[in-house]
């Protein structure tokens, strides 16, 4: 062998081991701090508990524990309404995004998703309904928060299932944050309305017997941690620390905490959603 | 014996502590003119204020043309009258305004017009042409499509003649017609005045033009403090007065 | 004739002396400096993070010219709801009755004294309080059904800004002279008719120009209808960038309208001031 492929060959092994042992960028690792931002009115991913007014949630579990594993990093917490969580990301003003985003294919433009939790989104109803089925909701009223992915679902979902059956299609009515859409929903503007799995069991057990699940969650995805598409050694190295804490049990314990353990995934996936 | 026009007996009246009418009786005569005189605070504006109801009496009783003004008698008790009422009852009277008071958002013609048409709902094609004629009679038909504010003083305050004549009133109340006149548009309102009453109009003057009192008025009345200190001819009260206080008076404006 | 008295000495002539220019110094070099600051301002923006080509491709989109028909449309029928409650609540509050009073102090009171958002959010989820709304016996409703978006929007608006808009007007009639009020119930006019004919014709003057400012509030206003769903300019902007991410440009879009909006509506408040002054005009004698 060549001296330039000896080289070469040892460059490359050392590329290989460097990326292996993933580091913690240099910024963060010397201002000890991991500067995280939610939209915090999603239960029970993130929002503010009534009673002491502290920020609580799935996804603040995890990221105190990803937290204390890169290192004892503090968090320094900011909110922000859920249309400017993707912008918060790319003018850094928060180092990832763990606030209940679905990975989708239109977000991949800017960022990249490291898949932690299964989801999809779900039909509901007040309990006192007579829809059986989630074709039973042809030609109705169906609200969803309107920032969110879930608007193009219920209409790609009510084109598949209603209007190719030849039933009425869905109408779709707008709500401000998934707090709105269940008022609308208890006034009786809406007939259904559709949230995020994840936040199912939560409103149930807030308001127990109120509100009936209908179906299956239609279009199955998943809940991503968002990081800016150059930011890849950062994502890497939480990628690492996720993967330990669902081996070890950790990631399982804080999903059984908030009702959630059906939607456990069994290993971080890059980018994995189908939408 | 004829009734009086306008019969007041034992009218009180106070603004707060202030009393402005204390006890005040008097009778006016159809086709009479008379003038008030007195210095201000003695109650002359509060008493003509009193007959056309700008200003409500705290008791005593004002008659006009033989109507119980304000109130009505029941039970032994005196009962407000409706706003209405108390409405139609001033259309008895025209009161000419010591400000003129004219409507500055609409003409000569239109403030003349305003009453009729709207209060007596009488046809705007029969009430111009009334308008047109009162406006003759006080010296100011070429102004009929004036503004007020394009009027001098004088102009306004004949404006304002014709409008209260405009109501078809049968007493004219002038409150000071000529205070707030720069002193060569004086006679042109006195001149209108003096016409009025040689018509046989009833008219109740408060004025400080001693000189327009002696040559129109039938009675001269001199008011101090809330009370008739002393009426008469107007020969005899400006020019031989009995009591003392209207001597001060006297000397003081002449 | 008696010859004018002799003019002391020691004052000369000057009236063959022109007044000389003054040059203003500050004023140039104070525009100067705002006009460097300018040119600053609008190269950081040229060179910021903005597409530029996404404002210019939804300046015109169908959804955002619908919203901005929509905010016109709330602004005009809140404000002329704001007008008629205001002349109204303002007469009462200058009533002798004690009861009109009192109910038109609390009405200003209720509805100056919360945020208009919070009377928006009320107002469009009535139905947790009422379920359903009617006349008993005549006609009843799902609230839901009738306070769709635009009824909320519309009475939140509108019935807030009555709230202001009668304070503008009973000062309006009280900078009125009394005298006027006098001279129209001296030939016999009764309160109301007064009001209407005599008094609130020459309140307008004075009312006009707080009003107008009122109206371009509420045009703005109408942006807090968002969240209630009612589809106007901001709402639309929101949405179209919910869905491509484009915050800053699509907001640059829906300013852009608001501002253009204004530009316009300010001119034309001045000629409506001009209009009411007729009669009033001080013309040289």
């Amino acid at each position: 062998m060549t001296r330039l492929s000896h080289f070469l060959g040892l460059a490359a092994l050392a590329a290989v081991t460097s990326a292996q042992a993933a580091e913690l960028p240099a910024e963060i690792k010397q201002a000890g701090t991991l500067k995280l931002t939610v939209n915090s009115t999603y239960a029970p991913m993130e929002y503010r508990d009534p009673a002491t007014n502290e920020l609580v949630g799935l996804d603040v579990d995890l990221a105190n524990e990803l937290a204390k594993r890169l290192g004892g990093l503090k968090i320094v917490w900011s909110e922000t309404p859920f249309a400017e969580l993707i912008p918060s990301l790319q003018t850094k003003r928060a180092d990832f995004i763990i606030s209940g985003i679905s990975d989708r294919a239109s977000r991949r433009e800017t960022a990249d998703f490291v898949d932690y939790l299964a989801t999809g989104p779900q039909f509901f109803v007040m309990a006192d309904n007579a829809a059986k089925d989630a074709t039973d909701l042809c030609g109705k009223k169906v609200g969803t928060t309107r920032s969110t992915s879930f608007p193009v679902e219920i209409e790609k979902w009510s084109k598949q299932n209603c209007e190719a059956a030849g039933k009425p299609a869905i109408q779709y009515v707008p709500g401000e944050n998934s707090i709105d859409v269940r008022n609308q929903l208890k006034q009786g503007r809406i007939d259904a309305a559709v949230q995020g799995s994840e936040t199912l069991p939560y409103a149930q057990s807030q308001e127990p017997g109120k509100y009936r699940i209908v179906g299956e969650a239609f279009a199955k995805g998943y809940q991503g941690i968002m990081f800016r598409k150059d930011d890849v050694a950062l994502r890497e190295v939480v990628t690492e620390k996720l993967a330990a804490m669902i081996s070890d049990g950790a990631y399982k314990a804080v999903l059984d905490k908030w009702g959630l353990g059906a939607n456990a995934v069994e290993k971080p996936m890059l980018n994995a959603a189908p939408q | 014996m004829t009734k009086p026009l306008v019969a007041i007996r034992s009218v009180s009246k106070s603004f707060g502590e202030f009393q402005a009418l204390k006890a005040v009786s008097l009778d006016v005569w159809p086709g009479e003119v008379m003038c008030l005189i007195g210095a201000s605070g003695s109650g002359k504006t509060t008493l003509l204020r009193c007959i056309n109801q700008l200003a409500m009496i705290d008791s005593g009783g004002i008659w006009l043309d033989g109507e119980l003004l304000g109130v009505r008698e029941q039970g032994g008790k005196l009962h407000r009258l409706s706003e209405r009422e108390i409405g139609r009852q001033r259309l008895k009277t025209g009161m000419v305004f010591q400000r003129f008071n004219l409507f500055p958002h609409k003409t000569a013609l239109e403030n003349i017009t305003e009453g009729p048409t709207q209060v007596q709902g009488r046809k705007l094609d029969e009430v111009r042409s009334e308008a047109l004629e009162l406006l003759r009679r006080v010296g100011l038909a070429a102004k009929a499509d004036s503004y007020p504010a394009q009027l001098s003083g004088g102009q306004q305050q004949r404006v304002a003649i014709a409008r209260a004549l405009a109501m078809k009133p049968m007493l004219m109340l002038f409150d000071e017609p000529t205070s707030a006149l720069d002193p060569e548009l004086v006679g042109e309102v006195l001149a209108v005045m003096k016409e009025l009453a040689k018509s046989g109009m009833t008219m109740m003057v408060v004025t400080h033009e001693l000189g327009f009192a002696r040559e129109v008025a039938d009675r001269v009345v001199y008011m101090d403090q809330g009370a008739i200190v002393e009426q008469g001819r107007a020969s005899d009260v400006l020019g031989t007065p009995r009591e003392e206080r209207t001597k001060a008076f006297l000397s003081a404006v002449i | 004739m008696r010859p004018a008295p002799a003019l002391a000495e020691g004052f000369p002539d000057l009236s063959g002396m022109r007044i000389a220019r003054e040059p203003h110094w500050f004023r140039w070099i104070s525009a100067a400096l705002i006009v460097v600051v300018l040119a600053a301002i609008v190269r950081a923006f040229a060179n910021g993070q903005i597409e530029w080509s996404y404002v210019s491709r939804f300046l015109t989109v169908k959804v955002i010219l619908e919203g901005i028909v929509n905010t016109m449309v709330m602004a005009v029928l809140a404000m002329m709801l704001g007008i008629v409650l205001g002349i109204v609540v303002a007469i009462m509050r200058l009533s002798p009755n004690p009861v009109l009073k009192t109910v038109a102090a609390g009405y200003t009171w209720l509805f100056r004294g919360t945020p208009l958002i919070l009377q928006l959010l009320l107002w469009f989820n009535l139905a947790l309080v009422f379920p359903t709304i009617g006349i008993p016996g005549l006609w009843s409703a799902r609230a839901v059904d009738v306070m769709t978006p635009f009824l909320a929007a519309l009475l939140g608006l509108g019935i807030n800004q009555g709230a202001y808009t009668s304070e503008v007007m009973r000062a309006g009639m009280l900078s009125v002279d009394i005298g006027q009020y006098e001279a129209a119930q001296a030939i016999g006019m009764g309160r109301l008719r007064a009001l209407r004919r005599i008094v609130l014709p020459q309140a307008m003057r004075v009312v006009i120009p707080p009003l107008g400012n009122e109206f371009i509030g509420m045009v703005k206003a109408t942006s807090l209808a968002s969240v209630i769903q009612y589809p106007e300019l901001l709402h639309n902007a929101e949405n179209i960038y919910y869905a491509n991410s484009r915050v800053i440009e699509l907001l640059i879009v829906a300013g852009l309208w608001y501002l253009l909006v204004v530009s316009i509506l300010t001119p034309l408040q001045m000629l409506l001031e001009r209009r009411f002054a007729r009669g009033t005009l001080r013309l040289a004698r």
